[in-house]
């Protein structure tokens, strides 16, 4: 069987080697079949990788422990479901995932593009191609999954914590979002490889850049989930360098989204596009390289391991070759109109990517701040918490800000008397807002008064854009105020799915500011019948539990809760210890919601002592779940906003048709 | 037609200066963060520091109390090799164990590493695993 | 196994086609390519102004400065193809 799974690695190599030389000779001396015969190779080596993929499958669902990696990752009283999630939970099955998606989404790209723009597909190829090359490298000569070795009789487990549908939903998602990145790149690249100087590109990119990216924002929310309720140290982010890893690409991810826009309505900003998709793809390189070479001290990191050097060089090489291309096509990417007025939606969206490149380059700094005081002065020096909260706010605020007014100035000039009266209403109710918060006290944090405000202000804005274009559409259609709405949402899904998204990330800056400027903390070391008061709760630590399972033993404090003079529930708060992997403790921790606030009481048994007294940290932490409804509209707003709209690709097809259409038909 | 220059340039330029600006007040005044040391590496210095090691017991004392005392030593380095005694007081992660790398940020006194309450946070070594780090939020 | 490597590759090589020259726009093509956009591009953000304009975000005064503008550039644009537009398909901007 590791045979099969090695053959297919091997045969996976071989295509898109393939794939890369035949695709790239092709692209040059413009040979059709040559072409077509590279593209069939890259969609072949989905296939094979896949039978590659379905081998480790099959082995970690057997408990098949010749194999190295079975037995390092699951243990035979594992349940399947967690038996395959450790597929990529591992180094090499991780590498093992990105070329299945890359080979997936890769020949599914060009697939679907394979009539249209024939020239642009011919170099993409080649591109997509060369990533994969990288990783079947890395799988058939560096890590390979596939390693054997006398089977022990029992696997060495899957860490418990890990054991959660978060923890086999993230990784996937995450990958989805930083593979998918590889298209749009592949095909900027791919455009500036061809000479042409249209937009084409960023049309056939432009879903995949949003599935990529929305994968991405999700996996990283399923991650900070997860943290929360698993891990249970009172936090969801720690700006940890893993955690940051995923992030830094989902900004200029973000960043892009909206300049490529920009090129879309004016023809502006070509060069920056470019540099942005590059630099969103060398980031999730850059981040799988963080996660995987041990480089970096992080809770998450793996140990040391020779793919760090082999990923770097790999990096390397695409920074070269992209710069190098980008300025090789300079002359080629000159943009036709200019930056009329620093008052128009162009100038908000540039101040927005600005903003968005700073925060993702302060991020990117922080991380890679020890290697660099290392290297310089031998001494690793480490940035802390403070160092991410302040860009954050610095950054991160004005950004908020800016969501709101962006879509609501006028492309090219806007005169500021328009912008005023368009203003007025968003300005009034964030005033009040502001107003009133100050008065229920919130005015004891001012980033987070801030953020409130002008979290109100876009909100604000965004329900004035949806009132004001469905009244429109009424007056035009005469449709009931219902129909009105969902129609103005379908024909203009873009624009709406957008609005969404935004109103999704301000839920998120809401709920961040609430749970971390407002949140009230206490501690104490509890004997039975002992009191706890904090945020207005008052918990009394009753008893502590302990039952036995197959898996563990559950301690567990027993807590009653009090809010306003009445009781409103138990809590129970504690610790697992664990059979296999022997010894192993996990925190649980106890989370009561109140879904009318949105409001957590959380709380964290420290240390459970012999004499039965537990150490105690409670938090409350105000408007916390916010965040995670935030995960929903945003995923909603981006649905909307991917949704094939049928006008829009007859008119793209016209387009494209129009000019095409003189060329002899082919397959 | 009279072709004014993009203000676009302008604006770049002057957001990547007024960025750099604000960095470098930030960096001078905070520092330019805290060194990440091995304990091989920890002699001499002063002032407060991240140690990063393997915990080597035996491993005495309470956290809780009057304090947890532990050593540690380079993480891939030899047993037997030199280690810095470390006493800690706060909160302890469950995965906190003989063996297990750590990072713990503290100050050398006397030869002995005095670490800051909160600061430490245990690793699970080699695979894709998570600890649960007690940081303050 | 290993006939999967036989499957892949040789798709192509079918009979002896008319022509193995892989077709792209020539230069009148690509400036035809350019124009279309254009015209597209004009066209949307006329369309998007008078959106915005329908929905209150932008006023009349505003409206009728920056229309004007628009009109030119989607009548240039829309010369230059001497073609006409995609017929009757006015769809949403955005």
């Amino acid at each position: 069987m590791p045979e099969l799974g090695r053959a297919a690695l091997i045969v996976s190599l071989g295509l898109v080697v393939f794939a890369l030389v035949a695709g790239a000779a092709a692209a040059l001396t413009r040979r059709r079949r040559l072409a077509l015969s590279a593209r069939n190779a890259l969609i072949a080596s989905f296939g094979s990788t896949l039978v590659a993929s379905a081998v480790l499958a099959t082995a970690l669902v057997r408990h098949d422990f010749a194999f190295e990696y079975v037995a390092s990752h699951t243990s035979r009283a594992l349940p399947t479901r967690y038996a395959l999630s450790a597929f990529w939970g591992g180094q090499e099955g991780s590498l093992l995932l990105w070329l299945l998606v890359l080979t997936g989404l890769g020949g599914l790209a060009v697939w679907v593009n394979r009539k249209k723009a024939r020239d642009l597909v011919v170099w993409v190829v080649p591109v997509i191609a060369g990533v994969a090359t990288f990783f079947a490298f890395m799988l058939v000569v560096v890590a390979s999954p596939f390693a054997t070795s006398a089977p022990p009789p029992d696997g060495a487990g899957l860490n418990p914590s890990l054991q959660n549908p978060y923890m086999v939903a993230h990784p996937p998602l995450l990958y989805l979002g930083y593979v998918g990145l590889t298209i749009p790149f592949a095909f900027a690249m791919g455009a500036l490889l061809s000479g042409r100087t249209d937009e084409r590109w960023i049309v056939a990119t432009r879903r995949w850049t949003l599935i990529a990216w929305t994968a991405l924002g999700l996996g990283q929310l399923l991650g900070a989930h997860w943290a929360y309720e698993e891990v249970g140290w009172g936090g969801y982010y720690a700006w940890d360098p893993v955690e940051n890893a995923a992030l830094m690409p989902w900004l200029a991810a973000t960043a892009y989204l909206h300049s490529v826009m920009i090129q879309e309505k004016r023809g502006m900003l070509k060069v920056w596009n470019v540099v942005l998709v590059s630099l969103a793809f060398c980031l999730s390189l850059y981040g799988t390289f963080l996660t995987r070479s041990g480089v970096i001290n992080s809770i998450h990191s793996f140990a040391q391991s020779p793919l760090g050097g082999w990923f770097l060089g790999f990096i390397v090489v695409v920074t070269v070759f992209s710069v190098g291309l980008i300025f090789y096509r300079l002359p080629l990417l000159k943009a036709r109109t200019r930056l009329e007025s620093l008052v128009s939606r162009e100038a908000t969206f540039l101040y927005n990517n600005l903003l968005l490149v700073a925060l993702c380059l302060t991020i990117l700094w922080g991380v890679t701040w020890p290697i660099l005081s290392e290297a310089l002065n031998g001494e690793a020096r480490v940035v802390g918490r403070p160092y991410y909260d302040f860009f954050l706010r610095a950054f991160g605020l004005p950004l908020l800000l800016l969501m709101g007014i962006g879509p609501l100035v006028a492309w090219r000039r806007a005169s500021l008397r328009g912008l005023a009266k368009t203003f007025a209403w968003p300005v009034a109710a964030s005033l009040v807002t502001g107003v009133v918060l100050i008065a229920l006290g919130a005015g004891s944090s001012t980033p987070g008064l801030i953020a409130y405000t002008f979290s109100a202000f876009v909100l604000a804005t965004i329900v004035l854009e949806f009132v004001r274009g469905t009244r429109a559409r009424r007056a035009l259609a005469g449709e009931p105020w219902p129909v009105a709405f969902s129609s103005l949402i379908g024909r203009n899904r873009r624009r709406y799915g957008g609005y969404i998204v935004h109103a999704a990330i301000v839920l998120l800056a809401i709920g961040v500011a609430g749970s971390s400027a407002y949140q009230h903390v206490n501690e104490a070391r509890l004997k039975p019948g002992q009191t706890l008061a904090v945020g207005g709760y008052l918990l009394t630590y009753q008893a502590l539990a302990q039952t036995k399972n197959a898996n563990a033993t559950e301690v567990r404090a027993v807590l009653d809760v009090r809010h306003g003079g009445t009781t409103i529930g138990t809590m129970r708060a504690g610790k697992n210890v664990y059979t296999a992997p022997a010894g192993d403790v996990s925190n649980e921790v106890g989370i009561r919601t109140n879904y009318l606030t949105g409001e957590d009481l959380f709380v964290i048994a420290e240390q459970v002592y012999g004499d039965g007294s537990v150490d105690f940290r409670v938090f409350v932490k105000p408007l916390v779940n916010l965040i995670w409804l935030a995960g929903l509209v945003f995923l909603l707003g981006s649905v909307i906003a991917l949704w094939p709209d049928a006008r829009e690709e007859r008119r793209l097809a016209l387009r494209y048709g129009e000019v095409e259409a003189g060329a002899p038909a082919s397959s | 037609m009279a072709r004014r220059s993009s203000p676009a340039r302008l604006i770049i330029a002057l957001s990547v200066a007024a960025v750099l600006a604000v960095f470098l007040l930030y960096t001078s005044i905070a520092g330019g963060g805290t060194p990440s040391l091995k304990p091989t590496q920890l002699a001499g210095h002063a002032g407060r520091v991240s140690l990063v090691g393997l915990v080597v017991g035996p491993v005495t004392g309470d956290a809780h109390g009057s304090g947890l005392h532990f050593r540690l030593r380079d993480i891939g380095s030899k047993p037997g090799s030199t280690v810095v005694p470390v006493v800690y007081t706060g909160d302890l992660s469950d995965q906190f164990k003989v063996g297990r790398h750590i990072v713990v940020d503290g100050t050398l006194r006397n030869g002995t590493f005095v670490g800051v309450p909160g600061s430490l946070l245990t690793k699970c070594p080699s695979k894709y695993t998570a600890s649960s780090p007690t940081k303050q939020q | 196994m290993l006939c999967v490597v036989v499957v892949a590759l040789p798709y192509l090589r079918e009979p002896q086609p008319s022509s193995d020259r892989l077709e792209e726009p020539d230069a009148a093509g690509r400036r035809r390519l350019a124009l279309a956009e254009e015209r597209d591009r004009a066209l949307a953000a006329l369309k998007e102004l008078e959106f915005d304009h329908r929905t209150g975000t932008i006023s009349d005064d505003d409206y009728r400065e920056l229309v004007g503008p628009l009109r030119r550039d989607a009548a240039q644009a829309l010369k230059a193809l001497e073609l006409p537009p995609a017929v009757g398909d006015q769809s949403p901007t955005d």
